[in-house]
């Protein structure tokens, strides 16, 4: 079992390698960090501004196999980010910010899974029931919402709700308060914040679970071997508890690393729109001001998260699927 | 056996008579009979007739509804700024004078007109790489498999967004940038229900026949995956609307001075409070049309299922 | 009625015993597109503890639906009807709950699908255990000693260690033994075996029929044994019923039913069983038509518009199952008539004019020849670098020829390469090892990709499935014209060889604009033919060509078969698990075990004096559709199954499983572990050859 999970983890690994190059390569390519100083006055010559980005490993004059080599030998060797093109480091800007940010997008997948897949057993075993048809036009209703219109909904809500019942507990803006001091006030604090962007991302993720799990389950609970466990005794409800559900939970499982890029991009919005400072909204900054090596850092942090719940999928597949470990 | 014979004559006897005489059989009856169970199915399913109707009155409105308001969406009227709504402005005015019911057409127009073309595309793009895949099996299907799994846990958002801001503005560019980050997941589908389809009797006859393989991809599988297709392409529309205002929100997708849904809800958004008709319009007409495909897409693919046809065939237990 | 105190062990005591199982008016329907299916319609028996009653019927007479709903496993949205008397007590309303007391307990289930009826991520010994923690108040550990206990029973080698194995590490067999042993856990009175042995291998069929059969010996249980197979019933039942259209049309004791079948649906089904009595082949008689949808039945006999002798009464009211002197309880009007022997059954039924079967005659141009075919497969493992850790020995060395107007049939247990064997001549490529001759070229020689097309018309193929063998989304017509079009036929040429293929496979040329799924098997099955004779093939190459077709369809199929071949000197190599069709229209016969031909010959020596022990295992696996043979003769059970082919024996391949082996003396012990034995040829038998040390 433990060989699995290393052979699956060092594929992911290689997986965030490949994918942090690529995004090397590909920001090199698409962002130019001169054009930061182009509306600059004093207006600059080209050789200036070369020669001020040269400290920073952004020189365009420089091949760009040097620079990509350069800053690979950087970050495997000292953990070394590189610098935006204004000589700020990525590593200061992202040792916060990328917390911010796996706190939200871990808690987010975790309840969406959870939620999700509950939803899909209780309704696959109650189909075409009253509780069925409502959680099923829900879903489908969050579904075709966009992300931004849905966060926004919930501000809107919150705000209400802070108005009108007094409770001025939902933060709408920013990851904390500031002159929060002591340890238990800044969690309860930082909680408190954490609820309005969690809940969003959790309401658009969970959709996918859940109608992905009911369909996966209405399949197996026609499969031949539940019907060979009734057949032995057991009533309908133990057979799909004992015997389909297990069996339906597999694929779910698997499917969650493809499920965290989205969860990420809704991060970004999410971000954006409750003011926190988290790596989706320093995703947008850097973008937009032409940081080759922030935004090749956000992509890395994105491959691992994704990575992180590759592997946490990985685990819960061994556990769920004995076959795994025989073979 | 024959119960419903058209044209007259035993087998032995029709073996005799000339070429010309022989109807195009194969033309007629069974073709429009399968067709008619499939749109009775379908309009048997109220949600997707209401998505239908839906989606037409939202083309109508794109198309024709221009005609309604002597505004475009970049006129800006100086004397209206954050107006709400009014007889002259039915849905008000934005912070620059510009009337929103002007730019809902047009943005309405430019989010349609990518997210069909996008959706298009990509499962063009989806079904050849797919059922391609599929097909020529060995090593062919292992890289492109190895490419698709690439693409989807690879944060192809951000890698979107960073080649957006680059090429952007121009919509034509970004249905191009969609597609080309659009087409994995479908095309992992297709992939999986073709290498059932390709392990099927009549494709390996086919091949004994010395059928093409061109030929085997295009008369064998891609008909057989019509259904898929059908659905996975309102589903398309569907996802590329998202993809496409969540662009357009943060800035990478549509540009000022063009108009798309995604760049209304951006604009909107900052004052959901002070000016809720600015977010709301944009809002309600996304979430109308990816209904409505959803609706629709819903309601095909029920009607489309051959393992739901009953008494298609009469004999089947 | 009461609850039987004591069980029975011999099965025929001489007061009658009260029935484990009464099913009174037992009816089911389905809903459809079309209004309700009338699945069964009035079933009615008394199952005795001990005894074995089977149910014969094709597929749509509701044979399975009875089982269900005696077991109360139908889906919710089907309608039951009547009484299901389990002991005394009527199962019929209960819920699932009160159901859920009985199933396992009093009423246990072998289902068809071994494949799909295990849970894949239990151990089968968790399965056990579990099963029966349900109904006994056990320890998980003493559960779990019964479990080895039943596996043992069962027949699964080394239980204790097997017990822990999941599904997907047994064959189908072995699997089918694990169901078994589910379903008699908790010594049910009632055990329903619902095509028991349908997936399996003839041999393995032998195997698990024995293991029913002990099964019931262990338990004292009533057996009802639900099947196509005529044979089946004939050697392991006690009772027969005969399913048609969702009734009981013939129910009587196995001796009477098959000296002499009453109901003329059922004396026409065993007419339509191909069977060889020494040599002499009987012609087979199909039944026309097809079974009626079950929607809406007309009134009268639902067999009326096929049968031979029907009245016009027989057409204004459906008759009821009544008793015959004599016999057992019939559904026809003219039962007695039929059962005194004054009216054939089968009427003056013409069929095709079947020739007696001359056994061998070509003597035509060599069309295939094949010379020492050797195919490989590598068995690898790893998901992203494949690394090659064995060899799959598929073929091996295998030569046969075949001349124009000649059938072969190659028999063997799945697994023993017969249908690698042929894919690898359909490929038209040279071969791994070896050689393939068609019409005198050598495929292997054939440089240019014209050349190929141009033999690609001679060798076609006809598939197992025809449903699946055609593409659904084309009208039959372009499926005919797909092959034509393929060698650059224009489109007038390709229209009138259309219509000639649909006379010579006996199609209405109406069918050339419906869709596969709007045919009958047997009609689908006859478009499958004709695609293949589209390009006027010398060779047919039949992959299982009647495996997917009822009884009653496949004899015209049989027939269709003999026409073509001598009207148009073909040469067919059939490919079936059936081995008394595979008697039946074969000139000759290869038999194959693991990748090699152990026997070969014309059809009737080897099947009246088979020299090797592997042939004659097979061959008398074969059940036969008359109880007094079944009983008599003597089987060679084998034990095990095939081993696979990534480890194949150094000397003969047979050598594990050999009864032979065995007795013999050390010498030739040495020989059959050490060298291969090469084929010798039978003195005074022309073209009959086998490999084996010890014969």
């Amino acid at each position: 079992m433990l060989r699995y999970v290393t052979r699956k983890a060092t594929g992911w690994l290689l997986m965030i390698v490949v994918a942090t190059n690529a995004t090397y390569f590909l920001a090199s390519w698409f962002l130019d960090p001169r054009s930061n100083f182009k509306e600059l006055r004093p207006v600059r010559s080209e050789i200036q501004i070369d020669r001020a980005l040269a400290p920073y490993n952004l020189d365009p004059q420089v091949p760009i196999v040097r620079r990509w080599w350069d800053w690979l030998t950087s970050v495997v060797l000292d953990f070394d980010w590189g610098k935006s093109p204004t000589g700020v480091s990525v590593n200061g800007e992202i040792g916060y910010r990328s917390l911010v940010s796996a706190e939200l997008v871990v808690i987010a997948t975790i309840l969406s899974v959870v939620i999700g897949v509950m939803l899909g057993v209780y309704t696959a075993s109650r189909q075409y029931g009253w509780a069925d048809r409502i959680s099923q036009a829900v879903s489908i209703a969050v579904f075709n919402i966009p992300t931004s219109v849905a966060a926004l909904a919930v501000v809107f809500v919150a705000i209400w709700l802070n108005q009108h019942a007094g409770l001025h507990f939902l933060y709408v803006a920013g990851e904390n308060s500031p002159n929060v001091e002591g340890l238990l006030p800044t969690i309860g604090d930082r909680l408190l914040h954490l609820i309005l962007p969690t809940l969003t991302l959790t309401l658009m993720g969970y959709v996918g679970y859940h109608l992905t799990q009911r369909s996966l389950l209405l399949d197996t609970i026609n499969a031949d071997f539940v019907r060979t466990a009734r057949a032995t005794g057991l009533t309908r409800a133990q057979a799909i508890r004992r015997h389909a559900l297990r069996t339906a939970l597999i694929p779910t499982a698997t499917s969650v690393a493809f499920s965290v890029p989205a969860l990420f991009t809704g991060a970004v919005i999410t971000e954006t729109i409750f003011g926190w400072n988290g790596m989706g909204r320093y995703f947008i900054q850097t973008i937009s001001k032409n940081d080759v090596h922030g935004t090749v850092a956000t992509a890395a942090f994105a491959a691992a998260l994704t990575a992180v719940g590759a592997i946490l999928a990985d685990i819960a597949t061994v556990f769920l699927d004995p076959r795994v470990r025989v073979s | 056996m024959a119960t419903d014979v058209t044209y007259g004559a035993p087998s032995g006897a029709a073996a005799d008579r000339p070429p010309e005489a022989a109807p195009p059989a194969w033309k007629n009856g069974r073709n429009l009979g399968l067709g008619r169970l499939y749109l009775r199915r379908f309009l048997r399913n109220r949600l997707a007739v209401a998505g239908v109707v839906i989606f037409v009155l939202l083309v109508l409105f794109s198309a024709f509804g221009g005609l309604f308001t002597p505004y475009t969406h970049s006129d800006a009227d100086f004397a209206a700024l954050t107006q709400p709504p009014s007889a002259a402005h039915w849905f008000g005015t934005n912070q620059g004078g510009n009337d929103v019911y002007a730019s809902a057409v047009h943005g309405l127009q430019r989010s349609l007109v990518i997210a069909v073309s996008v959706s298009v595309l990509t499962i063009v793009v989806a079904a050849v790489i797919g059922s391609g895949a599929a097909y020529f099996g060995g090593r062919v299907e292992r890289a492109t498999l190895a490419v698709i799994h690439f693409l989807l846990v690879v944060p192809s958002f951000l890698i979107l967004a960073l080649v957006s801001h680059r090429l952007a503005g121009d919509w034509r560019v970004l249905i191009v940038v969609l597609t080309v980050f659009g087409w994995m997941s479908t095309a992992r589908v297709i992939w999986s229900v073709s290498t059932s389809l390709r392990e099927r009797d009549y494709v390996t006859a086919a091949e004994f026949m010395g059928v093409g393989a061109l030929r085997i991809i295009l008369r064998h599988l891609i008909p057989n995956l019509g259904s898929l297709l059908i659905v996975n392409l309102t589903l398309g529309v569907v996802a590329t609307v998202l993809s496409e205002t969540a662009l357009s929100f943060l800035g990478f997708g549509v540009q000022t001075p063009d108009v798309s849904l995604g760049t209304m809800l951006a604009d909107g958004a900052s004052t959901v409070t002070s000016a809720p008709w600015l977010f709301a319009f944009p809002a309600g007409l996304v979430v109308l049309l990816t209904v409505s495909m959803t609706f629709i897409g819903d309601g095909l693919r029920d009607a489309l299922d051959p393992t739901s046809v009953t008494g298609a065939a009469g004999g089947r237990r | 009625m009461t609850r039987a105190t004591t069980r029975p062990r011999t099965s025929l005591p001489t007061g009658t015993p009260a029935p484990v199982l009464s099913v009174r008016d037992l009816r089911i329907s389905f809903p459809s597109e079309s209004g309700p299916v009338e699945a069964v319609r009035g079933v009615s028996f008394d199952l005795l503890p001990g005894r074995t009653l089977g149910v014969v019927g094709e597929s749509g007479s509701g044979k399975s639906a009875t089982a269900m709903g005696i077991m109360g496993l139908l889906p919710p949205s089907a309608g039951l009807r009547g009484q299901v008397l389990l002991g005394g007590r009527d199962l019929a309303g209960l819920g699932d709950k009160a159901l859920s007391d009985v199933r396992g307990k009093s009423i246990g289930m072998v289902f068809q699908d071994p494949l799909s009826a295990l849970t894949p991520i239990f151990s089968v010994g968790r399965l056990l255990a579990d099963t029966l923690r349900i109904h006994q108040d056990l320890t998980k550990r003493a559960a779990w000693e019964q479990a080895v206990e039943l596996l043992d029973l069962v027949g699964i080698p080394d239980p204790r260690n097997r017990a822990g194995s999941f599904p997907h590490e047994f064959s189908g067999g072995m699997r089918q033994r694990v169901v078994i042993a589910l379903a008699i856990a908790n010594k049910p009175s009632v055990l329903v075996a619902d095509e028991p042995t349908t997936a399996l291998d003839v041999t393995v069929q032998a195997q698990i029929l024995d293991v029913l059969r002990l099964a019931q010996k262990e338990t004292g249980a009533g057996l009802v044994l639900i099947t196509h197979d005529l044979g089946v019933v004939a050697g392991h039942a006690d009772d027969i019923a005969v399913m048609y259209a969702g009734r009981f049309v013939e129910r009587a004791g196995v001796d009477e039913l098959f000296r002499r079948p009453v109901m003329p649906y059922t004396a026409r089904l065993l007419a339509a069983v191909p069977t060889v009595d020494s040599g002499v082949h009987r012609p087979l008689a199909p039944i026309g038509g097809e079974p009626p949808a079950l929607v809406d039945l007309p009134a009268g006999c639902p067999f009326a518009s096929r049968c031979a002798v029907a009245l016009d009464a027989c057409r204004a009211a459906e008759p009821e199952l009544r008793g015959i002197t004599g016999h057992g309880d019939v559904a026809c009007l003219r039962a007695d008539e039929i059962a005194d022997g004054s009216l054939d059954p089968a009427g003056t039924v013409t069929g095709d004019a079947q020739e007696p079967h001359s056994g061998r005659a070509a003597t035509g141009d060599v069309v295939l020849r094949v010379e020492d075919l050797v195919k490989t497969f590598p068995v690898t493992k790893g998901a992203v670098l494949k690394r090659r850790v064995g060899t799959l020995h598929a073929v091996n060395r295998v030569s046969f020829e075949l001349r124009a107007g000649e059938t072969l049939g190659l028999v063997g247990e799945s697994g023993s390469g017969k249908t690698t064997t042929l894919l690898e001549i359909l490929r038209l490529k040279q071969p791994e090892g070896g050689r393939i001759e068609i019409a005198g070229t050598d495929v292997g020689a054939v440089g240019s990709a014209a050349r190929i097309r141009e033999l690609r018309r001679d060798v076609q193929i006809v598939m197992q499935d025809p449903l699946d063998a055609l593409d659904p989304r084309l009208p039959v017509f372009q499926l005919l014209a797909e092959p034509l079009q393929a060698i650059g036929r224009d489109r007038e040429s390709i229209r009138s060889r259309i219509r000639e293929l649909l006379a010579l496979v006996g199609l209405d040329e109406a069918v050339s604009d419906r869709f596969p799924a709007a045919l009958s098997g047997g009609q689908r099955q006859r478009v499958g033919i004709a695609r293949a004779l589209a390009t006027e093939p010398r060779l047919l190459v039949l992959d299982e060509p009647l495996s997917a077709l009822d009884v009653s369809v496949q004899a015209g199929v049989i027939n269709l078969l003999a026409r073509l071949k001598r009207e148009l000197a073909l040469a067919y190599l059939v490919v079936a698990h059936d081995l008394a069709v595979v008697r039946y229209i074969s000139d000759r016969i290869a038999v194959m075990y693991l990748g090699h031909i152990v026997e070969t010959g014309d059809t009737e020596t080897l099947f009246s004096d088979p020299k090797h022990p592997y042939t004659r295992a097979l061959l008398s696996a074969i059940p036969v559709p008359d109880p007094q043979r079944e009983r008599a003769r003597e089987r060679v059970v084998l034990e095990g199954e095939q081993p696979s082919a990534t480890r194949v024996p150094a000397g003969c391949v047979f050598v594990d499983r050999c009864p032979l082996h065995r007795l013999a003396d050390e010498e030739v012990r040495r020989r059959c572990r050490t060298e291969r034995p090469a084929p010798v040829d039978v003195a005074g038998q022309p073209g009959h050859q086998y490999a084996c040390h010890a014969v």
